[in-house]
């Protein structure tokens, strides 16, 4: 078998196990060496309508965004599965159940709506499942039966994964899936004569290296902060963000945290800053509406000089927007958000292991440059699952970053102390002869309030001067290219990074001169780095999931010309070959 | 009239050449093939060309998917008709989908033809009707040797030359159904044989197949009223029979095809059957008969899409013609008595 490419998606009704039917269809494909990236999209209102479709791409090399078209639609509602149909591969296997409950008309049937190179794959789910457990609520299960049947996926590696699903739900409910599960496969095994074989089954010697782990964003982060020493979580709910609070909330009370649940994300931020103040490591997580909220506190962290983690989940907005939907448009509000020239640290991870590297490097970052540090996710990074070695802290990473003042200061300690750096050592409130003044006031050294000219200019340099050092200890764009000058150069952040270094690498293979520049610290920024990157592009190309254009913004004065934008406010991840058109139209503009 | 919606069922040569005249007579109709394969139509006569390797998949196609989109014609592949309801004109497919027509023209052609004393083998056969046939002999063929062909047919020659060509070992058997629905006099069966042995092929003198034991996936022991073989598969090449088993409830005059009249209308306005699965009323004969070969059935389909939209066009037999079987000529009209 040669290089594998799939892309999967399971399509139903909310209420269908759609998203359970994805998860364990990701954690097989991984279990049997494959790569996988996976993402989820749910609607926004509470269980019971609604459309939940679960895509994941699978592959023998590493999988770096989804694409465009999908390969296999596995079907648990034909009617919400009619939208999936123009994504679908003009050879796309397509699952579905042949007998429901009712006859469909033509127009309702989404048999009538695939185009005739699919192969569909027609049979009875619910009556499998029920004649095999006594209920229909497994036809999830039997729908990835057949379709593990047809592309000759091991039954043994599905087995495995509903097993570690299900046995925390007793032996009854883990047989029924059992047993479900495997009416679909033998049904498929008999009557797929046209099954796709060995599509699927993974090749020898494609499980090597650490054994792997599904994570989604969310997950890291949260694993990323428990890792770190997180003490106190205080948050809102709110999508796409919740789930970090869940896990810990599982999870940090065993560490001997706390999660408190808040009445806002100003309350939430608030309670931050003070466990951050008192010396403990505290995080909140939320998305653009709670983050805009937050802004006045985040201001008040800056010139309080108190660390804070706060992470952004983008969602569509502007306001309540798309809560269930993608974006990169908080780039604007979390750089320049809130009143006064509040400089801040602003780091955006770009895959589910930065997640949780970014998440730990916040920390220290947070202490010790004594200031409210921004991890921007968004919709997509937070959700989409990766099948990657469990990542792990070194101890030095998680190390007290904090400066703490020298014992010789004790009685003449200045809080806010103007030293070259811009840091100031920093007490840990209560500590006698240390006193701590946390003003959200202009202030001078000592910390009391001081609205002078000269004063202002001062602290404001400081700030600004302390932030601009943080450069040393954030990580420096990385470049992917052949080296030299370059015909098209593209720049992106975040969850969109993947389809640019995939579109990249295609536009190489094809015989261009591409490169591609990752950018995680989003303020401050390697402006001379990022420079000399664009100085040797023809074209620098920045896509991004907004409509304004908000990196391009930021960074697009470095260049000697205007940087093309591939903006989108589409809601959904942008895919490699839109950008990989726009390369190749810059590229042979340029020729 | 315009928007009418005419289903064909069958994705053969007259379901397909049917589809092409109503795209070219009467553009304003809604045209929909359901066809029960997965696949495009192909050209049958070239699967053994396919089973030898000499041609891919690709070659045997007839059309490409992108011209039945241009052409509007909409293609509904892998799905199967299992009831017509002519009353209120509606299909009812196997998933459980209504399709409702104005017009219907059933080209859903043959089907292996499996002799009844011998159904109770048909698991342990081969065939090779179709491309998921062909798909099975390729990967049969990788890991048997010797292959026995039971009958005769007009694929079987071919495909017997075929696994020569590949160094297997064939033993072909012209048993009592052999060659149907020709039928070979003594002296022509002797010269069929004859040429079959000066091709390679090892031809076993009996006339009965008794039994068929599989031994393993791939061995199976043959029994017959001249002695005892093992080999690794069974090949059974007895012609077609129509394929319109899903159509004897539902109110059709059906023998062993659709009776059509003349101008290979049904019983019901405006539905239609033609190619093999058609028993045309033929009223210089006064009989029914059914029409075998490719061409044929490119001009019943014309003729059932033609009539359909108004003409009235009878379903001529085909001019007399001449059956090669290795180099033996054998008159027929392609017309056969079933």
């Amino acid at each position: 078998m040669g290089r594998v490419d799939v892309t999967m998606e399971v399509c139903g009704m909310a209420g269908d196990g759609t998203i359970a039917a994805g998860g364990l269809l990701n954690e097989a494909m991984s279990a049997g060496g494959f790569s996988v990236l996976g993402f989820d999209s749910y609607p926004a209102e509470i269980r019971g309508f609604g459309r939940c479709v679960t895509r994941s791409r699978v592959g023998t090399e590493r999988i770096l965004a989804l694409v465009d078209k999908t390969n296999v639609l596995i079907s648990l509602d034909d009617v919400q599965s009619h939208s999936r149909v123009p994504y679908l591969a003009w050879d796309a296997a397509v699952f579905f159940d042949s007998n429901p409950p009712v006859y469909v008309e033509e127009e309702m049937s989404l048999a009538a709506r695939v185009e005739p190179g699919a192969t569909l794959f027609a049979f009875p789910m619910a009556d499998l499942a029920a004649a095999a457990a006594g209920t229909m609520r497994g036809r999830n299960l039997t729908a990835l039966g057949g379709f593990a049947a047809a592309f000759s996926v091991p039954r043994d590696l599905f087995i495995e994964v509903i097993a570690k699903k299900f046995k925390a739900k007793g032996s009854r409910v883990l047989d029924a899936n059992i047993k479900s599960f495997d009416a679909g496969y033998a049904y498929g095994l008999e009557h797929f004569s046209d099954r796709l074989r060995d599509t699927l089954k993974p090749p020898p010697g494609i499980k090597t290296g650490p054994e792997k782990v599904m994570l989604s964003g969310n997950l890291a982060i949260g694993r990323g902060a428990l890792d770190a020493g997180l003490k106190l979580y205080f948050g809102y709910p709110i999508t796409p963000a919740t789930p970090i609070m869940e896990y810990l909330a599982a999870r940090l009370p065993e560490k001997g945290g706390r999660v408190v649940q808040m009445e806002d994300e100003i309350s939430s931020v608030g309670a931050v800053l003070g466990g951050f103040y008192a010396g403990a490591r505290s995080m909140t997580a939320t998305s653009g509406p709670g983050f805009a909220l937050m802004t006045e506190l985040i201001t008040h962290g800056v010139m309080a000089e108190i660390p804070a983690v706060i992470l952004n989940a983008q969602r569509g907005g502007p306001s309540t927007g798309l809560p269930t939907k993608t974006e990169q448009s908080d780039l604007h509000a979390a750089v320049f958000g809130g009143p006064g020239d509040s400089p801040r640290i602003v780091i955006a991870p770009t895959d589910v292991e930065e997640c949780y590297r970014h998440t730990v490097m916040s920390f220290q970052l947070a202490e010790k440059y004594q200031t409210p540090v921004i991890v921007l996710t968004d919709f997509y990074l937070d959700n989409r699952v990766e099948n990657l070695p469990m990542p792990q802290a070194t101890e030095s990473e998680i190390a007290d970053a904090n400066e703490y003042p020298d014992e010789s200061v004790r009685g003449a300690y200045k809080r806010y102390l103007m030293t070259d750096s811009g840091i100031s050592p920093r007490s840990i409130p209560g500590t006698e002869g240390f006193t701590f003044s946390a003003t959200g006031l202009e202030h001078v050294e000592k910390g009391t309030p001081n609205y002078t000219e000269d004063n202002h200019m001062s602290m404001t340099e400081k700030r600004h001067r302390k932030i601009a050092g943080a450069l040393e200890d954030l990580p420096a764009p990385v470049e992917y290219s052949r080296g030299g000058p370059l015909d098209v150069g593209v720049i992106g952040w975040g969850s969109t990074f993947g389809a640019i270094l995939e579109a990249v690498n295609i536009a190489n293979e094809r015989g261009l001169n591409v490169g591609a520049l990752k950018i995680t610290s989003i303020f401050p920024f390697h402006g001379g780095v990022i420079r000399a990157f664009m100085n040797r592009c023809s074209e620098v190309l920045i896509p991004e999931l907004n409509y304004e254009g908000q990196l391009a913004n930021l960074i697009d004065h470095l260049h000697h010309k205007d940087v093309v934008r591939l903006s989108r406010a589409t809601g959904v991840p942008i895919s490699p070959s839109l950008i990989l058109k726009e390369i190749e139209t810059l590229a042979l503009a340029g020729a | 009239m315009a928007g009418d919606h005419v289903v064909i069922i069958g994705n053969g040569p007259a379901a397909n050449e049917a589809a092409m005249t109503l795209r070219e007579r009467a553009p304003e109709f809604r045209v929909t093939i359901v066809g029960r394969e997965h696949v495009r139509q192909y050209k049958p006569h070239l699967l053994p060309a396919l089973v030898a390797g000499k041609i891919t998949e690709e070659d045997l196609f007839v059309r490409s998917i992108a011209f039945y989109q241009h052409a509007g014609i909409k293609l509904r592949l892998g799905q199967e008709v299992v009831d017509v309801d002519f009353d209120t004109r509606r299909i009812i497919l196997a998933h459980k989908e209504v399709l409702r027509f104005d017009g219907l023209i059933i080209a859903t052609g043959g089907k292996p033809r499996i002799p009844e004393p011998l159904l109770v083998f048909q698991d342990v056969m081969m065939t090779l009707k179709t491309l998921t046939d062909a798909r099975s002999w390729i990967d049969k063929l990788a890991r048997v040797d010797c292959v026995l062909i039971v009958g005769g047919d007009l694929t079987s020659v071919a495909f017997a030359k075929t696994l020569v060509s590949l160094g297997k070992t064939v033993k072909f058997m012209v048993d009592e159904h052999g060659f149907w629905p020709l039928h070979l006099g003594d002296e022509t069966r002797q010269e069929v044989a004859r040429r079959l042995a000066s091709g390679g092929m090892e031809l076993v003198p009996c006339r009965k197949l008794r039994g068929l034991a599989r031994l393993s996936a791939d061995e199976i022991r043959v029994e017959t009223d001249c002695g005892r073989y093992t080999v690794g598969a069974v090949g059974a090449f007895f012609g077609l029979v129509p394929d319109v088993r899903f159509l004897v409830r539902s109110g059709l005059y059906i023998e062993k095809g659709v009776i059509v009249d003349e101008n290979l209308m049904t019983r019901y306005d405006g539905v239609y059957a033609a190619g093999d699965c058609a028993q045309v009323y033929h009223p210089t004969l006064r009989d029914y008969w059914v029409s075998i070969g490719y061409r044929n059935a490119e001009n019943l389909g014309r003729i059932a899409a033609l009539n359909l939209i108004g003409g009235k066009v009878r379903a001529e037999t085909a001019p007399e013609s001449i059956f090669h079987v290795d180099g033996v000529d054998i008159p027929t009209s392609w017309w056969a008595e079933i």
